[in-house]
């Protein structure tokens, strides 16, 4: 009889919380972003700590009264990189009060999810495949897209090759994923390679949950160069591999943002990683730690130490940032009344030429034709126990231009 | 067991699906129901209801290899990777209708699932599962490096059509699904109490058994392959038709692994299983996926923790507890609480 009091003395306590919660959501002007994204998948390593900074900023606006009194609600769904579970999560969430934007994490979800968003006339967010580039339509990308971002890291690799007295162009090898995301890169990114003279040997492909890389690595022994693609702590493995066969203290590994980050791949294999570049859009390692908004959101809301910061945690701030001025200007616009997804898709073309992301990122340079959210990039390399900052702000190729989508 | 005072007079009636007036009954009026609830189902519901019904056809068919056969298999989502790819490469590429398509994809990944089946000849058990993992990874290798296929890229696909007629909405594609469903549903229950069904269990319970007896195990076991994949091909191409895309991303080892749990959670060897196990562990999956931003939201302080986490620990942890508790699946539950109905007012 004392249980069955207990159970429904906990039942009638969770009632009211929810009935007390309700008329919250209820009262106050609020608008919604919905994030499909992957905690608990292959991606899951980076992307809970970028949602983490997204939840974060939201909280943040949202504590201080919201942006122009509208408050901000965030939908994390786990879709676990399932393609099925994530347009299941995203018919739920569709009909949601002011839903404005959808975040897509994964490359096959933001295909399968884009005649859905685009039908309902939202604004959707996806990481930074080439194809919504060159056809523009309502998919606006996180940063710079990835070809751009490999041809900026070609770019480097011919300065470096020359700055160390060699003549003529280095030889690259490739390594990524066996996956869409794995080849994306090379659409426009071998074009660019070709176009500067750098000779890109046969890609290698390993399946995702690859334990060892030796094989592949192994085929690449004649390269100056090895770029490797791969969501961290995937990347750092490649190169812990790479450390064992003794090619680090031949071959210069480059790695693009999802690469080692700081906390994890950095930490992991510290000693084999030593020299490693990376190739980003948006500060990491030293940088970030440094930044005053980075810094405030971490220590308030994640309450540890800085060191302790993911390096990607600046993105999930991007795509929080980014949405609050799209919607700062669509109120502006249209009122909170009239605010939908075309309006929204309205401000966020509006966003181009400004430093939304406060130096997280390069200028934005959304705009009615052009889906990057910048056009620059950062290189980064392992020295010690962190990444320091090689390069400021560089200009990345327009490879978009150079592969025909 | 038999409801009260119901007999069994002729063979006919001792081998009847649907045996009684009250079955009838219960059978037209849950057909009607699902032939309406379109009409008055919100759109949430019905994707929802699509999904588990193209789950549904696809873990039939793994009921039919593993449950009933005894071959396990955790290839089932590359052989609906092979019908969802053929069906959207007959009607993009040649402009074959899909409803030529479709029966022709069953019978692709069918055949491409007789390779998969090669190898019981040999192996069974723990090792057939490897051999099938194998199979798996193997097909996808091959799918996503074709040409054809769109590789990596994967390809668009139009949604299904009659004249100008075209399913392109959930309301629309929910009644194909419904009906291949109903059809295939009736073919598995079908085909256990056959003579081709009883050599299934019969090579499960024993296969040197079976073969002393006189039966070709070895054919049987390719049958059972050969049908399991054929029903992954049927459920691979209503996905794409559906969903109007089709990328290798979409078919992966864990939905493998959620397809065996589907089965152990709704009774291995159990056609009515194969509906709770899958209507089971969707529903949880969908209180999952919607309960955590919910929970988020009630109480900040958990920030995204409960949708980092919810989802994989509800699936083991109800897989654990049914391996413990209930190893013979809700479908015995159920048969428990029907016959207990069935002897009232005596005690089961």
């Amino acid at each position: 009889m004392k249980k069955i009091r207990l159970i429904l003395f906990g039942v009638f306590t969770l009632c009211c919380l929810i009935a007390w919660s309700m008329p919250t959501f209820a009262k106050e002007k609020t608008v919604a972003f919905l994030s499909l994204s992957d905690f608990t998948g292959p991606i899951a390593g980076l992307a809970v700590d970028i949602e983490k900074a997204c939840e974060d900023y939201f909280t943040y606006i949202n504590e201080n009264g919201g942006v122009d009194g509208v408050k901000i609600r965030y939908i994390p769904i786990d879709t676990r990189y399932d393609v099925a579970r994530a347009i299941s999560g995203y018919k739920r969430y569709r009909k949601t009060n002011k839903l404005l934007v959808a975040n897509a994490v994964s490359t096959p979800i933001g295909k399968a999810l884009e005649p859905l968003f685009n039908r309902d006339k939202l604004v959707w967010l996806v990481a930074a495949d080439g194809e919504f580039v060159a056809h523009p339509k309502r998919g606006f990308l996180w940063g710079n897209c990835y070809q751009d971002g490999f041809s900026a890291a070609l770019d480097w690799m011919a300065a470096d090759w020359k700055s160390k007295g060699n003549s003529g162009m280095p030889t690259v090898g490739y390594m990524g994923w066996d996956s869409a995301y794995g080849r994306e890169l090379l659409r426009g990114g071998k074009e660019y390679a070709e176009k500067i003279g750098v000779n890109l040997l046969k890609p290698e492909y390993f399946p995702t949950g690859t334990m060892d890389h030796s094989t592949y690595l192994t085929r690449l022994k004649n390269a100056n160069y090895i770029w490797v693609g791969g969501i961290d702590p995937n990347p750092t493995n490649v190169i812990r591999d790479a450390h064992r066969l003794g090619m680090t203290k031949t071959i210069q590994f480059v790695c693009g943002y999802w690469g080692p980050a700081q906390y994890l791949g950095v930490r992991l294999h510290n000693k084999a990683l030593q020299g490693t570049v990376v190739t980003v859009f948006t500060i990491r390692g030293t940088d970030a730690q440094k930044h005053p908004l980075i810094k405030k959101m971490w220590l308030k809301y994640r309450k540890k130490p800085i060191n302790e910061l993911p390096g990607p945690y600046g993105i999930g701030l991007g795509w929080a940032l980014h949405f609050e001025a799209a919607l700062r200007i669509a109120l502006k616009d249209v009122g909170y009344k009239k605010l939908d997804g075309e309006a929204m898709f309205q401000a966020y073309q509006k966003l181009g030429g400004r430093d939304i992301t406060q130096g997280i990122q390069g200028i934005c340079t959304y705009g009615p034709n052009e889906r990057r959210a910048s056009k620059v990039v950062r290189f980064y390399q392992v020295k010690g126990k962190e990444l320091v900052p090689i390069s400021g702000w560089v200009k990345a190729p327009d490879s978009i231009s150079l592969h025909k989508f | 067991m038999r409801p009260c005072g119901v007999f069994d007079e002729t063979y006919e009636k001792d081998i009847a699906i649907v045996r009684t007036r009250g079955h009838w009954l219960l059978l037209i009026g849950s057909l009607l129901f699902l032939f309406i609830l379109p009409l008055f189902a919100p759109y949430y519901l019905l994707n929802l209801t699509n999904n588990i019904f193209i789950t549904v056809i696809v873990v039939l068919g793994l009921q039919i290899v593993t449950g009933c056969c005894g071959q396990i298999s955790f290839g089932q989502p590359a052989f609906m990777a092979v019908g969802a790819f053929f069906s959207a490469v007959l009607t993009t590429k040649f402009g074959i209708s899909f409803w030529i398509a479709l029966p022709l994809s069953g019978i692709a990944a069918g055949l491409v699932g007789l390779i998969g089946g090669a190898p019981s000849l040999r192996i069974k058990g723990f090792y057939l599962a490897m051999g099938t993992i194998a199979i798996f990874y193997l097909t996808m290798w091959v799918i996503t490096h074709l040409h054809i296929t769109g590789g990596h890229q994967g390809l668009s696909v139009e949604s299904p059509s009659i004249g100008s007629f075209v399913f392109d909405t959930d309301e629309r594609i929910y009644y194909i699904i419904l009906i291949i469903t109903i059809i295939l549903t009736f073919f598995a229950r079908n085909l256990l109490r056959s003579r081709v069904g009883r050599v299934f269990v019969a090579i499960r319970d024993n296969d040197l058994a079976a073969e002393v007896m006189g039966v070709n195990t070895f054919y049987y076991k390719l049958l059972a392959f050969f049908i399991s994949c054929f029903y992954a091909g049927i459920g691979g191409s209503l996905f794409c038709h559906w969903y109007t895309v089709v990328n290798s991303e979409q078919y992966t080892l864990i939905h493998g692994l959620n397809f065996i749990g589907m089965i152990i959670v709704g009774g291995l060897g159990s056609i009515p299983g194969v509906f709770f196990g899958v209507i089971f562990l969707r529903l949880l999956d969908e209180l999952v996926l919607f309960g955590s931003p919910f929970l988020t939201e009630l109480i900040p302080k958990l920030g995204i923790a409960p949708a980092a986490s919810l989802g994989v620990m509800v699936f083991g942890l109800v897989l654990i507890i049914f391996l413990i508790f209930q190893p013979r699946g809700l479908a015995h539950t159920w048969e428990i609480l029907k016959t207990s109905y069935r002897i009232y007012p005596y005690k089961n």
